[in-house]
């Protein structure tokens, strides 16, 4: 048995190896490790989570949304929770539109995930349910599906854009999602403590498109309601202001009902909307007079072995009635007049064969041959509009350039790019291409035009009130690289009103089975059909003071006058010079004021004025302060409670859009 | 001996008051981020509220509804363009 001194200093030794070791491990625990523990506690307290920003909005020229991004849920219900699974489970069932099997097998889980997304409203009264466990996502939301659908397009899986404008304008409405950290408990759930947001969501721009909601309407509906009477298997509709290159409306409609951008990506002949690109190239380098007759044969003329025919026979037949009646025999030879170059040159420089440049992610160039892979007949046949594929949009812009005195643009859907704070980042101008033909030559054409509608082929187009300018087209249809018998596309090209033309409408009819295939039947009424009702709507983009005036008609000007293509220089930036748009002025603040009041002060500063909702006036589109063409139309939003926001009279309104 | 007593209980009394404080903000701070929370829950009703009677709004406006019922009920009709008269306004209206 050892001494107490001795198991003294033996425990004390002991007592100082334990402590030694404690004290080695702590120092490798704390300096050795210490960084690896402190990142391994640090992600078992904390999560980095993503906060999504919020997607830019899409709206028509009005400011009507178009599409937007809205607050969804996805629901997670820990059946072990629930206080009273009878009650609750009746209540989630029908919030959740969950059938009584479902129920049952979620409640049989340790966690049931509903994905939804089920709306703020849907979930509403499910937020006090203990156990249930709601997950707030952006999604986006279409107000009106419909409208437009092709053309705005729809996101993806991922949320990013997949098709149409969501495609294109992906990275301007997409934003950047930010990061933020939360505390965890140790069974990984998040503590009800705010997050530490590490960069803050930048959200995405606003985007006002070119196109106009009631427009759009009409135009999808007269298509359908046209599609259907007349048994079709698809067709598009497009509408343009001439003056800026905007496309107005954009309708296509498939037989199965499908709504793909067709207007774009499908190509088909034109036919007979081409005889007027021939006469344009016959005016501008003077190769024929007004004077100037060709015999119509007696409808039937074989040339080159191959027979052309006219369905209304003339004997004799000057450019004007060529173009009046749509006659394939005078257009051919007036057009031979015309070298290959010169004939494919003016095609190529109406836009024919090239992408129009339009902001869409899908378009085709058509198709136009260069002279050297010309056949024998090509001529003829280009001058008829066959040999050629063109687009919808690519018609519409030609006949655009007519009616815009000569200039081709660049179309456009987009307006303007607002910042979130509802600052304008961007507001398109027109975008010249390149003059096509001179001003008096676009004058002649859109006279040649205009005896279409009055004494020709068009006359089904005719207003009583209001002239209008066409020309109409009946094709036969290429299927898998062969004319099909017995099919054809009927196509319609206007300009609205023939003078200073506001508007340019093209309708494609594809294989009407129904009643007649020209045309002059099936697509000039349902040109006339939309004209009528755009005249009607209150909202539509027509300068109605330039309508309701008797515009001066344009004298014919003679064919042989200062033609020829000559060398033209375009200012930069571009202001059109038909006096289409008036001087710019700046939108006043009406915010508060009675709604007489706030029109009145609109109508002042030479607005014309959309009315939105009721009671005072809230905000403007464009915003208070913004710059608008005298005469353009301001979106006034209106609400019963606005003064009480608003405030006093002197305090200016946030720069905002519409309400979301 | 008494002096030393004073000193720890002055140090326990400051020991307290500052677990009372740090207790008494992460409270507040709870409470602050649940009414934080419970607004962006209001908020996000109102928002789907608004967009569901926007959207009823838009429905009942369109032509597809308007328009039948218009000539059902009122007996009216899309009017030809004869029927349409745009009157210029004054020279001095502006």
């Amino acid at each position: 048995m050892a001494r107490p001194a001795v198991r003294i200093q033996v425990v004390q030794f002991g007592v100082l190896v334990g402590l030694a070791l404690l004290v080695g491990r702590a120092a490798q625990v704390q300096i050795l490790h210490g960084r690896r523990w402190a990142e391994e506690a640090q992600a078992q307290r904390t999560e980095r989570i993503v906060l999504q920003a919020r997607r830019g909005a899409l709206y028509d020229r009005h400011g009507t949304p178009l599409a937007v991004t809205q607050e969804t849920y996805h629901v997670g219900i820990a059946p072990n929770e629930l206080r009273d699974p009878a009650a609750d489970g009746a209540l989630i069932s029908r919030r959740l539109g969950l059938t009584v099997r479902t129920w049952q097998q979620a409640l049989r889980r340790r966690y049931a995930y509903f994905a939804g997304p089920y709306s703020a409203l849907e979930v509403q009264p499910l937020r006090s349910v203990r156990g249930v466990h709601l997950e707030s996502v952006l999604n986006r939301f279409y107000p009106d599906p419909a409208v437009a659908r092709a053309t705005i397009g729809r996101l993806g899986d991922e949320g990013l854009g997949a098709s149409g404008l969501e495609r294109t304008l992906d990275s301007l409405l997409a934003g950047r999602s930010g990061a933020a950290v939360v505390l965890k408990d140790r069974a990984g759930r998040e503590y009800e403590s705010p997050a530490r947001v590490i960069a803050p969501p930048v959200p995405g721009l606003d985007v006002v498109l070119t196109l106009d909601a009631e427009l759009q309407e009409i135009a999808q509906r007269a298509l359908d309601d046209a599609l259907r009477r007349m048994d079709a298997d698809g067709g598009d509709v497009v509408m343009l202001d001439p003056g800026t290159g905007e496309v107005l409306a954009l309708a296509s409609r498939q037989r199965d009902g499908s709504a793909r951008p067709s207007a774009f990506t499908d190509t088909f002949e034109p036919g007979s909307l081409a005889k007027i690109f021939a006469a344009a190239a016959l005016l501008s380098l003077r190769r024929v007079s007004p004077t100037d007759h060709v015999s119509g044969e007696g409808g039937k003329w074989r040339v080159l072995g191959r027979t052309i025919t006219d369905e209304d026979p003339q004997p004799s037949l000057t450019l004007a009635d060529a173009i009046r009646v749509s006659s394939n025999i005078a257009i051919a030879k007036f057009a031979a007049r015309l070298t290959p170059l010169e004939q494919y040159a003016t095609l190529r420089d109406f836009g024919f064969g090239a992408f129009t440049g339009i902001e869409f992610p899908a378009e085709a160039t058509g198709r136009l041959r260069p002279p050297s892979e010309w056949t024998r007949p090509s001529a003829a046949s280009l001058a008829m509009g066959y040999e050629l594929s063109v687009t919808p949009i690519q018609v519409a812009m030609a006949y655009g350039a007519l009616a815009n005195d000569g200039l081709l643009l660049q179309p456009t859907l987009i307006r303007e790019i607002r910042g979130a704070g509802g600052g304008v980042r961007y507001r398109h101008r027109p975008e010249p291409v390149r003059r096509v033909v001179s001003r008096d030559v676009a004058v002649a054409l859109r006279n040649l035009l205009r005896g279409v509608v009055e004494r020709g082929t068009g006359i089904e187009a005719a207003l009583t009130n209001f002239p209008v300018a066409a020309k109409t087209g009946t094709a036969r249809r290429v299927v898998n690289g062969r004319y099909a018998a017995g099919e054809y596309t009927a196509s319609f090209a206007a300009l609205f009103p023939a003078d200073q033309p506001q508007l340019v409408l093209v309708v494609k009819i594809d294989n009407p089975h129904k009643g007649s295939y020209f045309a002059a039947q099936t697509a000039a009424p349902v040109t006339r059909s939309m004209l009528e009702q755009a005249l009607a709507a209150r909202t539509v983009a027509l300068d109605r003071a330039r309508l309701s005036t008797a515009a001066p008609r344009a004298a014919a000007a003679p064919a042989d006058d200062e033609g020829g293509l000559v060398p033209y220089v375009v200012p930069w930036p571009y202001q059109p010079d038909s006096a289409g748009v008036g001087p710019r002025r700046a939108v006043p603040d009406v915010a508060g004021l009675g709604m007489r009041e706030a029109v009145r002060t609109l109508h002042r500063r030479g607005f014309r004025v959309a009315l939105r909702g009721w009671g005072v006036a809230e905000h403007t589109w464009p915003a208070a302060g913004d710059s608008a063409a005298a005469g353009s139309m301001v979106t006034l939003f209106a609400d019963p409670h606005a003064a009480d926001r608003v405030g006093s009279r002197g305090a200016a309104p946030p720069r905002r859009g519409p309400r979301r | 001996m008494a002096k030393g007593r004073h000193w720890v209980a002055l140090w326990l009394v400051a020991f307290l008051v500052t677990t009372w404080l740090v207790y008494a903000r992460q409270t507040a701070a709870i409470r602050a981020a649940r009414e934080l929370a419970d607004l962006r829950a209001r908020r996000a009703n109102l928002d789907g509220h608004r967009a569901d009677l926007e959207r009823r709004i838009r429905a009942a406006e369109s032509r597809a509804v308007l328009v039948p019922r218009a000539q059902a009920r009122l007996g009216l009709h899309l009017p030809s363009d004869s029927e349409i008269v745009l009157v210029p306004a004054p020279s001095g209206s502006r």
